[in-house]
């Protein structure tokens, strides 16, 4: 009896993890950055016009990082909402077509401490994106909606370096839906249809082969103490086609605004010397 | 690293390959020719209906098309090949024209004067509301003008209108000339005629660019106003003539098929195809009919209506110089049981 008490002692012992009698707190500040974004737009939607449009973009993105509370040195979570306006002309500048569009994403990542502060990281991510295209010159058909849920590969790949004294980190971060489902209207059907309750063939399993999608964000953010400034450039390439209907965005921004990173602390306790900090991107 | 890179080449090759083809031309007159005939040939839907040979179309008109042409001449190459479709709802628009096919009208008598009406029967005292104006005749009718579908009319004018009218034996619901506009303002005003819900009709849509690719008719309902608006359940003649046409026809097309109704004057307009909107590389606008609507039993009705068996009537312009509309006699006669003798003011 005696002899089988050790035993499960032992078992126990073994199973649990050896955490070390005092561990060190951990603590996980949350990476925000708010931009703003400018740029140029191209657009085509063949359900609304067969030519392509020209103009401006602009947006707003909010951005959120942060590393798991179950491996924080491992696994990073970022969640990402924006919304972006185009606004372009036809090629004979006498009509506009406007695209208004909201997105929504959240994802993790898996990321790689490898030599010379640099850091890599993959992972899956999933998103929606909702908005319209209006075409001010059309009557029956002036808008194709863009709804779409995503699952993206995405990943980044950040450098943490300095210029001179001032400490800088460069990121590189593409998204990449590879399935999902997106919604369109069959070829001439008018929305008063869908309005009248004809609701079949509205919403598409999305592939690379109708629905291909590619965001690229490279972002540098300049430390100035506890505050970053963030400058970067944002891509995104949008093609779609289903139901004989081509849909185009290619959006090119420069990106500006402000990062930094945020803790959420009890006072009356305060920070413990021996905490760990596991910056998410820094 | 090796299979990062790796990764990353099979996601270049992929944003290579996954671009859609976009069609395009160039904005010279022989460009703009061919996109208009390429977004008719795609998506223009009474191809077949009509007995349209596109093609032959085609070679028939790009041979007067020149890239030395003025843009005026490229445009009336345009507007006369368009004509061919013989279709109310296309038009090409340009900064000093648009172009009209006005054959399915002007070949037609009109069958409507305003002024005739509006003197001899209603003596200019009439009411309006929610672009309708009505009355109610000598004869105990009540009479409804609603003169364009594009006039939005609320629930609370037709409640008021036909609260006013509630006293007649029969409604006479006058869209003679009626050039159409909203469909929503067709249901609006069907609603307060039926008393169950009601196959209204069929919509088919372009399913690609073949001109037999349609899908299946999907058929659509009415229901009837909500309980506590005032509902009309009375005989009913509705007045149509060539002038009548899309939203209107669509009217038409749903209420010869309603208890106690009958239509009468003459065949309308049609127009039953839904327009989409298009453009040009030079800017001009195309609109076309791409979605048609068809009435409850699923005939077409892009070609017009004919009025109810026996209530085919012309607007004599003899009479009329006498102050006499024929088709209006016609429909107060029926709904009184009387003959054409009646008095007016």
């Amino acid at each position: 009896m005696k002899r089988t008490i050790i035993y499960i002692i032992v078992l126990i012992v073994a199973v649990l993890p050896a955490y070390p009698q005092e561990e060190a707190a951990t603590l996980r500040p949350v990476t925000s950055a708010y931009t703003a974004e400018i740029g140029d737009a191209r657009l085509a939607n063949t359900y609304l016009t067969p030519l392509k449009y020209t103009g401006w973009s602009a947006a707003f993105n909010y951005e959120r990082m942060q590393a798991m509370k179950f491996n924080p040195d491992k696994w990073v979570m970022r969640l990402a909402a924006g919304l972006t306006l185009d606004g372009t002309e036809n090629p004979a500048k006498n009509a506009d077509m406007w695209r208004l569009v909201g997105e929504f994403s959240w994802g993790m990542t898996h990321r790689w401490r490898i030599p010379c502060n640099i850091t890599l990281a993959a992972g899956g991510s999933t998103g929606v994106d909702l908005g319209v295209l209006y075409n001010s010159r059309n009557g029956n058909n002036p808008v194709a909606v863009e709804a779409a849920w995503t699952v993206n590969l995405t990943g980044y790949a950040a450098w943490n370096t300095r210029i001179g004294r001032l400490p800088l980190t460069l990121r590189y971060q593409p998204t990449l839906p590879v399935a999902g489902v997106f919604f369109s209207p069959d070829y001439g059907e008018l929305f008063y249809e869908i309005s009248l309750g004809n609701r079949s063939g509205l919403v598409h399993c999305a592939w690379w082969g109708n629905y291909f999608r590619m965001e690229n964000l490279v972002t540098a953010d300049l430390h100035f103490g506890a505050t970053c400034l963030r400058l970067g450039l944002r891509s995104n390439v949008l093609s779609t086609k289903v139901n004989n209907i081509v849909t185009r965005v290619v959006t090119t921004a420069a990106v500006i605004g402000i990062s930094g990173e945020w803790m959420s602390l009890n006072p009356s306790r305060g920070i413990d010397s021996k905490a760990r900090i596991i910056s998410a991107l820094y | 690293m090796i299979r990062i890179c790796y990764l990353m080449m099979l996601v270049l090759l992929a944003a290579t390959t996954s671009c859609h083809k976009l069609e395009s031309w160039s904005d010279s007159q022989h460009g703009n020719f061919e996109a208009l005939w390429s977004i008719m040939d795609q998506h223009y839907c009474f191809f077949t209906e009509k007995g349209v040979d596109w093609d032959e179309i085609h070679s028939r008109y790009v041979a007067k098309v020149s890239d030395d042409m003025t843009d005026k001449e490229l445009f009336y190459v345009c507007a006369d090949m368009l004509n061919e479709l013989r279709d109310g709802h296309t038009n090409l628009s340009s900064s000093f024209n648009v172009s009209y096919y006005r054959k399915w009208w002007s070949d037609y008598p009109e069958n409507y004067n305003a002024r005739l009406v509006e003197e001899h029967y209603l003596n200019f005292n009439y009411l309006s509301a929610g672009g309708m104006d009505y009355a109610i005749l000598p004869q105990n009718v009540g009479y409804m003008r609603y003169s364009s579908f594009n006039s939005m009319v609320g629930e609370s004018n037709l409640d008021q209108i036909l609260l006013h009218l509630n006293v007649c034996d029969g409604l006479i619901i006058d869209v003679r000339d009626n050039g159409g506009g909203s469909m929503t303002n067709v249901e609006t005003i069907v609603r307060r005629f039926i008393t169950e819900r009601t196959l209204a009709g069929y919509i088919s849509h372009k399913t690609g660019p073949g001109h037999d690719d349609f899908s299946e008719p999907y058929a659509y309902y009415y229901d009837p106003a909500e309980a506590g608006r005032i509902m009309w359940g009375k005989p009913v003649v509705v007045l149509a003539s060539r002038g009548t046409f899309s939203a209107a026809n669509n009217f038409v097309s749903i209420m010869q098929y309603r208890p106690n109704t009958v239509i009468a004057g003459s065949t309308t307009g049609g127009g039953s195809g839904m327009p989409f909107n298009s453009e040009l590389p030079n800017g001009w606008g195309i609109r076309f009919s791409a979605c048609s609507v068809l009435d409850a039993k699923g005939n077409t009705t892009e070609q017009g209506i004919e009025p109810t068996p026996g209530c085919a009537v012309d607007l004599d312009p003899v009479q009329a110089l006498d102050g006499h509309d024929t088709i209006l006699d016609f429909a107060i006669s029926y709904l009184t049981g009387t003959s054409f003798a009646y008095n007016r003011q």
